[in-house]
């Protein structure tokens, strides 16, 4: 991590450039959003705006955690501790979503006959 | 101060400062000191486990004697009114037996058994065994206890409302748990709202609580305790902390949409077009799901029971060695196994949902690594049984104890094997069968596992032994009462008897003809088993005073114990002095080897604890690690 | 020993203790939050009704997100700035970091105001309007209740001539309620008889309180110790006789078992009564003369002639009309209800046309015919943007929510090719961020609606009652608020009583801005996924 002096006043710069783009992440978000020769996909809103709005957010979200949390030079003790988080929160929304949209379901249960 | 001040005051001037005496209050009530928040966990969960208990013992009256009202020697606890609200000329009813039944699940669950033996248990060891001064945050470990006091106050005070405590089950499924206590008009003052504000705090307390033993375990270890140095205590622990940290979590966030859902008539786990014998069509917009509460609940409450589990588990593995006097067989394969115990625990919840209508995939994946997680199970019960494989065995009152764990988990845990398959689950599911199987496991299996702890720390706690005839009092009579209640839950399952029958399958009786299941049973067959089983529940009720006596009266009348390590264990917790004093150590130990070095060759006692300095320093006992 | 490692990193992880623990906290944040993102994604996947898709006004939410962010960017410089030891520009950035986080409330708070003030309804045939509720007036002026303020019209209307109140379960503040209300209508609620009842075994019957004796919470109080008194005794007298008969019973049939004699083992009523006392479960008063009474149509379940509380208190008296007014109506919607169309198989326009709304309203006829000339454009539009596909069927079609819904745009803008009031410049921007104007856009434009009760299907504020998707935002922005109030005030805490650690030891406090910093920076974080999935999508 930055811990001199001079290694911190550089970063500050970083962290300028990095606010930045993530104001201009935001007003990408809302664009594709709102303005209709923007839209992706079908009209309106559907799967490839879904994946395109999450995946600005992920970018934003992926550059908050490694400059302003100093990801990019925390020790690898801390992707362990914060990385089982993540991987039990893909377990439960995954499995979770794949619950409701099981390929493998019982029509006949299910159409009520 | 008192008898406690061979503590290990400050020997440098910075350290007196922080060490004036403290008060009463900060000593025994507000205290910092892992030991004493320890104790007072351990002592308010045993309280807590006495009440769950006592709650069953009422259900049983009513599964076995429906007709009769309560007898005076249970009811004496209430008052006229109470019982004039919740019993019919005496009996019990089904309201009043939900109750009890969803308030001993819970209580058991979460204020008995996992304050116990995380907070009990891992508060008073864990810090010794790596040879730390206290927890990382001495501050937060005490609020993690009072928090936990206040949510359990919170709950069981609610028996006294007019709309008496939560009724739908310890799982508050929905939509039932979203409409039951309805009617109450200030919403704050039902018990099935106040079962969720309890909830709330338990999960912040055993939040706060896992940060702080994580921490600890991973940043305060002493001098040379390596990871693979760790005792398997330590490691069992670490386990728990992580699935707490992360399984309760989703519960939370369900118990707050559960409780928006009661206060704000949101319809998060209310489906559409809701209709009651008493509301008619519900006042609710609908559109939610019920199975989405029980995806989250679940999420939690699969890992939960290996938060349960994993306590016991630890401290049986410190005891066997140590009365083995052999070191704990495969120390490393069981560190992987509680390691990939504690991952896959996280993606088999949705076998306790097979029955809600899942599909064929999900089933099926959730039905494999079901079966997959008991592999790492057996591993550590197999290690614990080689361990006592050609031992000097002396059996000591822990041991007993730790003996009898493992054939009452073993069964616990095969009986849960027909239950991981789809398709044995169809005729087994909610059945006296799966009230069995989890019943072993908890109580001749946990329980004896923490009896099993208690004895063994005893002596570091108060410097003196628990008695033996006592304990022979307390521990033959619940090995056999035990067996009595659970062994004949199986057969009844299989009979098909439900588990939620609060008059033991009485209203059956009269169409037991008609209700020939696939093997011929019918209720009939069956029923009388009620009667033994209650009597064997009263019967360890009246055995389980032997234990209570002994607590209390070991503590200053009991064989005192020889030195600070008097079953001449290896782990750091017997280097410190006795019962330690605030900073545990009198000068900081340092650690030369693994943590079970029994019968070494070449040695001269039969043990050669972790802090022994070598003679020869060889390669593989340097104090590694950092300081 | 001290515990080590509070502000040195420890050598072999790298890390301090409390860094650990704010990562390990994060991790359980994460589960937090995705088990609320998770239920998101279940509710709305499973949803059984159209999914309010993009419904809420964007620029809050956008404004919000620029303020996060910059208070992220402050958060680490002011961090940077304890790094260099300059107290001032700590100051300056950490203060800056509070009041961006105050901003954020405060306009978070603006955003959940305008929602719990706005009306919805779903009528009975599943058509949806929205709105603002009009107020109870007399002659152009609004009527006050007996606590001075206006009544909304969605009360539902009793001519009460009798309460019969439950002894045990009647709710105090209503009682007091009830009685205030009666007294603005110049009624008086008394006690209809004589309420008896025997209190001492053996005895008879005394007076416990006498006909006319008005009502108070008093009153129930005194009745309700003598019915429990009663209760509690002639309960454990029951409980006395069932043993004795078990007894008996189990002398007479030995060998039996309990349930082959459980029929036969009944308690002696005649033989028992002597010794009970008299409860008073319930107790009737009237209302003289009968008064008109309101009530919160959830806490009542009206039937005509006799309705109760929720509390288990009867009301005797006439059903009045009770409708539902709304002073402005801003948005209609026919998606749910052709949603049910379609599953029935009817024709969703065939639906629409024998809708309530429709027969009933001239203004919703004259919208909807003019919606659909909208729509016959949108689809124009959209056909000569993306031509026809493979099938000969126009690429795209407006969505099921252009198609069935018109909301306040739409009838703004319906009005403004009417030739009404046009908003533009500021009074256009405030109505993107409170929604729509009334006063200056006038009544034609979002003119009143009166449903009677019958019509009323199910009715709410936006609030988590509304539909699952309000709840699961209520749920997220508002654990997320608080997220962001417990976050400023830890650095609040750092900023105003720092002054003393940053001269002791500034290292530390530079260790608590950084932990602190982190959980400030994860709020912002959850933030980044929130605004698009809530407000975008």
């Amino acid at each position: 991590m930055a811990d001199t002096p001079e290694a911190i006043k550089k970063s500050v710069r970083t962290y300028m450039f990095v606010g930045a783009i993530l104001f201009v992440g935001t007003i990408v978000t809302v664009l594709v959003a709102t303005v209709p020769w923007l839209d992706f996909g079908r009209h309106g809103f559907d799967a490839a705006d879904c994946i395109l709005g999450l995946t600005i957010a992920t970018f934003k979200a992926s550059l908050v955690a490694f400059i302003f949390m100093h990801l990019n030079h925390e020790r690898k003790a801390v992707y362990w501790l914060f990385g089982s988080g993540l991987c039990m929160v893909c377990s439960l929304a995954g499995l979770t979503a794949l619950a409701l949209g099981d390929p493998i379901i019982d029509k006949f249960f299910y159409s009520g006959h | 101060m008192s008898s406690h001040s061979t503590a290990p005051a400050g020997h440098d001037a910075h350290h007196d400062e922080h060490h004036h005496d403290p008060g009463f209050i900060q000593k025994w009530i507000f205290s910092t000191d892992h030991k004493m928040i320890g104790l007072q966990y351990g002592i308010t969960a045993l309280l807590f486990l006495a009440f769950g208990f006592y709650l069953m013992m009422v259900m049983r009256w009513s599964i076995a004697y429906p007709h009769q009202p309560l007898p005076e020697w249970m009811g004496w606890v209430f008052t006229d009114g109470w019982k004039a609200r919740w019993l019919q000329d005496g009996k019990v009813t089904g309201e009043t037996y939900n109750m009890f039944g969803a308030m001993h699940g819970t209580i058991m669950v979460f204020l008995g058994i996992v304050p116990l033996g995380f907070g009990a248990f891992g508060n008073y060891v864990t810090p010794l065994q790596i040879g730390a001064p206290d927890m990382a945050f001495p501050r937060l470990n005490m609020a993690s206890y009072w928090i936990y006091l206040l949510g359990g106050l919170i709950m069981c005070a609610s028996f006294f409302f007019e709309s008496g405590a939560a009724k739908s089950g310890w799982t508050n499924y929905s939509p039932l748990a979203g409409f039951a206590d309805g009617q109450v008009v200030n919403q704050w003052l039902a018990g099935q709202t106040q079962w969720l504000i309890g909830l709330v705090f338990l999960i912040t307390s055993s939040l706060l609580g896992s940060v702080n033993f994580i921490t600890t375990i991973i940043n305060l270890r002493v001098r040379g305790m390596t990871w693979m140095r760790m005792p398997f205590f330590v490691w069992a622990m670490l386990v728990t902390g992580f699935l707490l940290l992360l399984a309760f979590p989703p519960l939370e966030a369900a118990g707050i949409m559960q409780l928006m859902d009661r206060v704000t008539h949101s319809s998060f786990f209310m489906p559409s077009g809701l209709f009651t014998k008493s509301e008619g069509l519900a006042d609710l917009s609908g559109g939610g799901s019920p199975l989405l509460f029980q995806h989250l609940f679940w999420f939690l409450g699969h890992p939960e029971v290996y938060v349960l589990l994993l306590p016991a588990f630890a401290c049986v593995s410190e005891i066997i060695p140590a009365n083995s006097r052999k070191p704990l067989w495969g120390y490393k394969s069981m560190v992987y196994s509680v390691l990939l115990l504690g991952f896959l625990s996280f993606v088999v919840w949705a076998h306790h949902m097979y029955m809600t209508g899942m599909g064929a995939a999900v089933s099926t994946f959730f039905q494999t690594t079901t079966v997959l997680i008991s592999v790492p199970s057996v591993v550590i019960i197999t290690a614990m049984l080689i361990s006592l494989w050609g031992g000097s065995i002396r059996f000591t009152t822990p041991m007993m104890w730790a003996c009898a764990f493992i054939p009452m988990f073993g069964i616990g845990g095969l009986t849960g094997l027909p239950l991981a398959f789809n398709l044995a689950d169809l005729h087994l599911h909610d059945t006296y069968y799966v009230i069995g199987h989890f019943h072993y496991v908890v109580a001749p299996g946990i329980l004896f596992g923490f009896f099993a702890g208690i004895h063994h720390w005893y002596p570091k706690i108060t410097g003196r032994y628990m008695g033996k005839t006592l304990n022979h009092l307390h521990f033959w009579p619940s090995l056999i009462c035990m067996n009595l209640i659970f062994f004949p839950m199986l057969v009844q399952g299989m009979a098909g008897f439900h588990r939620r029958w609060y008059n033991g399958g009485d209203a059956y009786l009269s169409k037991a003809a008609d209700s020939v299941n696939i093997f011929g049973n019918t209720v009939v067959q069956h029923i009388d088993m009620n009667i033994i089983m209650s009597m064997g529940a009263w019967t360890m009720a009246l055995f389980q005073i032997p234990f209570i006596i002994n607590l209390f009266t070991a503590w200053k009348f009991g064989k005192k114990a020889e030195g600070d390590n008097p079953w001449h264990a290896t782990t750091l917790e017997w280097a410190t002095p006795t019962p330690p004093g605030h900073g545990n150590f009198l000068k900081e130990p340092v650690t030369y080897r693994g943590p079970y070095e029994y019968s070494r060759p070449n040695c001269d006692a039969d043990f050669l604890p972790q802090w022994t300095e070598p003679k020869h320093l060889d390669s593989s006992e340097k104090p590694t690690g950092s300081h | 020993m001290e515990i080590p490692y509070v502000v040195t990193p420890r050598k072999d992880t790298g890390l301090f203790n409390s860094k650990i623990a704010i990562w390990l906290f994060l991790a359980s944040e994460v589960m937090l939050f995705g088990g609320f993102l998770s239920a998101y994604v279940f509710l709305r996947l499973g949803a059984d009704y159209p999914w309010p898709e993009r419904t809420l006004p964007v620029l809050p939410g956008l404004i919000n997100t620029f303020v996060l962010i910059g208070s992220s960017i402050t958060v680490v410089f002011a961090w940077a700035s304890l790094k260099l030891r300059d107290w001032r520009k700590f100051q300056l950035f950490m203060g800056i970091t509070v009041g961006c986080a105050m901003i954020f409330m405060v306009l978070k708070g603006i955003e959940y105001n305008a929602k719990l003030h706005h009306q919805a309804l779903k009528l009975k045939d599943y058509s949806v309007v929205e709105g603002h509720l009009g107020v109870e007036s007399e002659d152009g002026k609004p009527v006050l209740n007996h606590k001075g303020s206006t009544i909304e019209e969605n009360l539902i209307f009793v001519e009460a001539s009798k309460l019969t109140f439950d002894t045990v379960r009647f709710y105090k503040p209503w009682v007091e309620e009830l009685l205030a209300q009666a007294e603005h209508h110049h009624s008086k609620v008394a006690l209809a008889a004589d309420v008896t009842a025997i209190t001492k075994v053996g005895q008879s019957a005394e007076i416990i309180a006498k006909a006319g004796e008005p009502l108070s919470v008093e009153l129930l109080n005194r009745l309700q110790a003598v019915h429990l008194a009663a209760r509690s005794h002639n309960a454990a007298n029951r409980t006395e006789a069932l043993r004795a008969e078990w007894v008996t019973a189990k002398a007479a049939n030995p060998g039996k078992k309990d349930w082959q004699i459980a029929s036969g083992v009944n308690i002696d009523t005649a033989a028992l009564a002597p010794t009970l006392l008299g409860e008073i479960s319930t107790v009737p008063f009237s209302v003289d003369p009968p008064a008109k009474l309101d009530f919160h149509p959830r806490d009542i379940k009206a039937a005509e002639g006799q309705s109760r509380l929720r509390d288990d208190t009867v009301i005797d008296g006439k059903l009045l009309a009770s409708p539902m007014v709304f002073h402005n109506i801003d948005a209609i919607d026919f998606q749910h209800l052709v949603m049910k169309a379609k599953e029935k198989g009817i024709d969703p326009e065939v639906a629409i046309e024998n809708s309530w709304l429709m027969k009933n309203s001239a203004f919703v006829r004259e919208a909807w015919a003019w919606h659909q000339g909208e729509v016959k454009k949108l689809s124009a539009e959209l056909l000569k943007a993306h031509g026809v596909g493979k099938d000969g069927k126009p690429r795209y079609t407006p969505t099921h929510k252009e198609l069935y819904r018109i909301g306040w745009k739409d009838l703004a803008k319906k009005a403004e090719d009417d030739g009404r009031t046009k908003l533009s410049g500021v009074d256009a921007a405030k109505e993107e961020f409170f929604g729509p104007n009334y006063k200056a856009r006038g009544d034609e434009t979002f003119p009143g609606l009166s449903v009677p009760r019958e019509q009323v299907g199910f009715a709410s504020k936006f609030t988590p009652a509304w539909n699952t998707y309000y709840a699961i935002y209520f749920a997220i922005t508002g654990l997320h608020g608080l997220h962001v109030i417990g976050g400023a005030l830890v650095l609040a805490y750092y900023l105003f009583f720092g002054k003393k650690m940053y001269l002791s030891d500034p290292e530390w406090l530079a260790n608590r801005v950084e932990i602190g910093g982190l959980f400030w920076h994860f709020v912002d974080l959850v933030w980044i996924f929130v605004f698009p999935i809530l407000y975008l999508m």
